[in-house]
């Protein structure tokens, strides 16, 4: 059959590779600056836009959807066109899809900055945005799909498998999670509350780790890994059972996030024995990456792209095998709410997306400028330094997290809590804070080189940006099975079919762990004595949630006695069924706020005493870590949506009274002027309609209706 | 032990029954599968990151 000559478009590639570059040094800079604002808060310099609440997200959005985004782009548009021997399907939809997701990153970042988010972590992103975001992940779904649609290879190689997994998962997690009802054009309430929406948005929280983090990452390893070691991989056979185990199993997990939580137990053991199985699928990916360097391992001496490949692959292991490990719930009474998780992660994120997105951009750029990498010493200084950074990082964070877990869970031979201060346990990390900040500077340091050296790459070569290749049409011998072929090799031919039965694959474990959410609708207890918030509370818990104090703060007591003790009763199910949308947070970085307006209770304060609080925290504890929120006390009250929000909520279903909209501010105005006179009352001088007051009433409320219940299991009715 | 695990699933024990039977179903297949591949498919679909040149037109033959 005679070749046809075509172009791979190199260009996009380049494009991606750059932004992924740029934005990684952005959200990690961002990422340093949060790291020593835990050594010096004033680092927030007394702004709201640099507040570690507002800047937290930027950070893990950055890095997650900027940094690993576009390095996944950059993977996908140059292996896919070279699996397929085609140029990408249409050179304006890849346009749209570069541009599009930087638009994306800009307003993320801008929105963050002035307080515009869900509050729900890696999805704050508000509706706007994330209409956007779906119309930009359906123009790459399309590129993709057409690409492999008109390939000239039968067969679709198991790199695209993940690729399309990647982008059929995605699509819907962003969906589902994403469902909510427009306030303002920056404010939105989640169809969900309390346990649900918990459930829903761990559901997408696991998953985003899974399907963005992990399966277009497999896909690059499946085909960069073999190019650079020039050697098939392992077993294709294992690459067939890895992909579908994974995709399949990942999906079941998402309830480890909240064990020990208001969530039921059944839920959570679910997600407890899926996550441990886990380790098979995620292992036997690993398996097959490191044993296709088998006799090539001499190479692994000399070549960066080798280093960073298996020190990516070797750091997925490790974290693939403590994750499991972290959802077990002995460990998990350790490793939850401390810097456990954070150090999991970044095992995660700085060594195998980081690492291999290194290893990508080592590969391709000297290959698309049509010369050798400028220096390889360089880049083996790189990857040292980055790996030192990744253990700096990381082991100070797991030794702190040992130690303030077991803080928290010290009694006196009296039986009192040992550390009834929360700020000891803070106070105690600081060592730790500052090595894992040097840590981050490190890895910092080493993706600076990179940089430098890919720049002098750049300049010594020739951008290529149509590179030219031939190859023979593919013949169709339609859709039907031939004799003798197996179902798995004829789905490897059949790319919407692949599709579908992925999806399905998909959709088996989101559906079983989405039925519990409509079983949990039915199992929630209601407390009768929780009411909905008041128009001023829920003006401020919106400011709560603005200002992101869920970063740092939890509201959701485990059932130990080492946390009824320091916070009062544990959490229950019924309690948060007006929270939308819920803030239980993930790491305490200060105490669990959740109790904090039980008068009787060990974490109760007066109102004067928060005022004292946001305005200089240091005032109040010389160690605290927290930033001052002072603005809150310079600025009005918003009191134009209050009757908006009352109305959305009661499409939500809570229970405010018919009209109640009209009358809203006018109680609002009530309840602030009490506590404004009960400020003044302590010689504080501040109007009602100050956004400070609207916080403190949020603060107060917390806990207080299941107090109210005295013994909760005595007043709660199932609905 | 499995007994265990799912006694603390408290009233909804066929519910992880049957999730774990869907998955092991599954599994089993996908492993029957795999195996009865033919070597000769599985070691050129292996190949194909190292085909750069693709002029081999067996491999670009839909069959």
């Amino acid at each position: 059959m005679e070749n046809q000559t075509f172009y791979y478009d190199n260009k996009i590639v380049k494009n991606f590779a750059y932004a992924t570059l740029f934005w990684g040094v952005i959200g990690m800079v961002v990422g340093l600056l949060l790291a020593l604002q835990f050594i010096w808060p004033e680092l927030t310099f007394g702004i709201p836009y640099t507040t570690f609440g507002r800047i937290r997200p930027i950070h893990t959005n950055a890095v997650i959807f900027a940094f690993v985004g576009n390095g996944m782009f950059t993977g996908i548009y140059y292996s896919l066109q070279r699996l397929c021997k085609a140029r990408m399907f249409n050179d304006l939809l890849s346009k749209i899809n570069f541009w599009g997701w930087q638009l994306i990153i800009v307003l993320a970042a801008l929105t963050f900055a002035f307080g515009a988010t869900t509050g729900k972590e890696y999805a704050e992103l508000e509706w706007p945005i994330d209409l956007l975001v779906a119309v930009i992940w359906l123009v790459f779904g399309a590129n993709m799909i057409g690409t492999i649609i008109k390939r000239r290879t039968s067969h679709i190689y198991v790199a695209i498998w993940f690729y399309i997994a990647t982008f059929v998962t995605i699509t819907v997690l962003h969906v589902v999670n994403s469902l909510a009802i427009p306030v303002t054009l920056f404010k939105s309430y989640p169809i969900y509350a309390g346990v649900q929406d918990a459930l829903v948005q761990w559901w997408y929280g696991h998953n985003a780790v899974a399907f963005f983090l992990t399966t277009p990452f497999l896909g690059l390893m499946y085909y960069f890994l073999p190019k650079a070691a020039n050697r098939p991989i392992y077993s294709y056979k294992l690459s067939i059972v890895h992909f579908w185990a994974l995709i399949f199993l990942y999906i079941w997990a998402g309830p480890h996030h909240l064990l020990y939580s208001a969530l039921p137990g059944w839920a959570q053991s679910l997600g407890v024995v899926f996550s441990v199985m886990l380790i098979a699928p995620s292992w036997g990916g690993m398996v097959n990456g490191l044993l296709t360097l088998r006799g090539a391992w001499d190479r692994v001496r000399e070549d960066p792209v080798l280093k960073f490949m298996v020190v990516a692959v070797t750091a997925y292991g490790m974290s693939t095998f403590e994750g499991p490990m972290m959802s077990t719930k002995t460990v998990n009474a350790i490793s939850h709410f401390t810097d456990w998780t954070v150090g999991h992660a970044h095992i995660g994120a700085l060594g195998w997306n980081g690492f291999l997105t290194f290893a990508v951009l080592y590969y391709l750029i000297p290959r698309m400028f049509q010369t050798q990498l400028y220096s390889r010493k360089m880049a083996n200084l790189h990857f040292w330094i980055g790996t030192l950074g990744i253990i700096f990082y990381a082991v100070p964070l797991y030794w702190g997290a040992i130690t303030q877990a077991s803080m928290w869970k010290e009694f006196t031979a009296e039986g009192f809590l040992k550390y009834p201060n929360f700020l000891e346990t803070v106070t105690q990390l600081a060592p730790m804070y500052a090595t894992r900040a040097i840590g981050g500077g490190l890895y910092i340091v080493g993706i600076v080189l990179g940089i430098y050296n890919l720049i002098l790459t750049i300049k010594a070569g020739k951008f290529v940006p149509e590179e030219a290749a031939s190859a023979p049409a593919l013949v169709s011998t339609g859709s039907k099975r031939s004799s003798g072929e197996g179902i798995h090799r004829w789905l490897e031919r059949r790319p919407v079919q692949f599709i579908l039965v992925a999806l399905v694959a998909i959709l088996i474990g989101g559906l079983i762990e989405i039925v519990p959410l409509y079983l949990v609708n039915t199992n929630v207890p209601t407390i009768a004595s929780v009411k909905p918030y008041t128009p001023l509370e829920l003006q401020g818990r919106d400011i709560y949630v603005r200002e992101g104090c869920y970063t740092c703060h939890s509201q959701q007591v485990r059932p130990f006695r080492s946390e009824t003790e320091r916070y009062g009763e544990y959490a229950k199910a019924g309690e948060y069924v007006y929270d939308h949308p819920f803030q239980w947070g993930s790491k305490r970085n200060g105490p669990d706020l959740s109790r904090e307006g039980v008068v009787s209770g060990r974490q109760y304060k007066p109102n004067s005493w928060h005022y004292n609080h946001m305005l200089n925290p240091q005032l109040l504890n010389a160690q605290s870590i927290m930033p001052t929120y002072k603005w809150l006390i310079a600025d009005d009250l918003d009191l134009s949506t209050t009757a908006k929000k009352i109305r959305v909520m009661q499409t939500l279903g809570v229970p405010y009274p018919e009209g109640f909209d009209k009358i809203a501010n006018d109680d609002l105005m009530t309840q602030a002027t009490g506590i404004a006179n009960d400020l003044k009352s302590q010689g504080i001088q501040v109007e009602p309609t100050k956004e400070i007051i609207a916080m403190i009433a949020y603060l107060q409320r917390l806990g207080k209706d299941v107090h109210a219940a005295g013994n909760p299991t005595a007043n709660i009715t199932a609905k | 032990m499995l007994r265990d695990v799912f006694k603390s699933l408290g009233g909804f024990e066929s519910y992880g029954l049957i999730s774990m039977i869907i998955f092991l179903v599954f599994f089993v297949l996908l492993l029957l599968h795999t195996v009865s591949l033919r070597r000769n498919d599985v070691e050129d679909f292996s190949r194909m990151p190292l085909d750069d040149k693709s002029n081999e037109s067996e491999d670009n033959q839909d069959i």
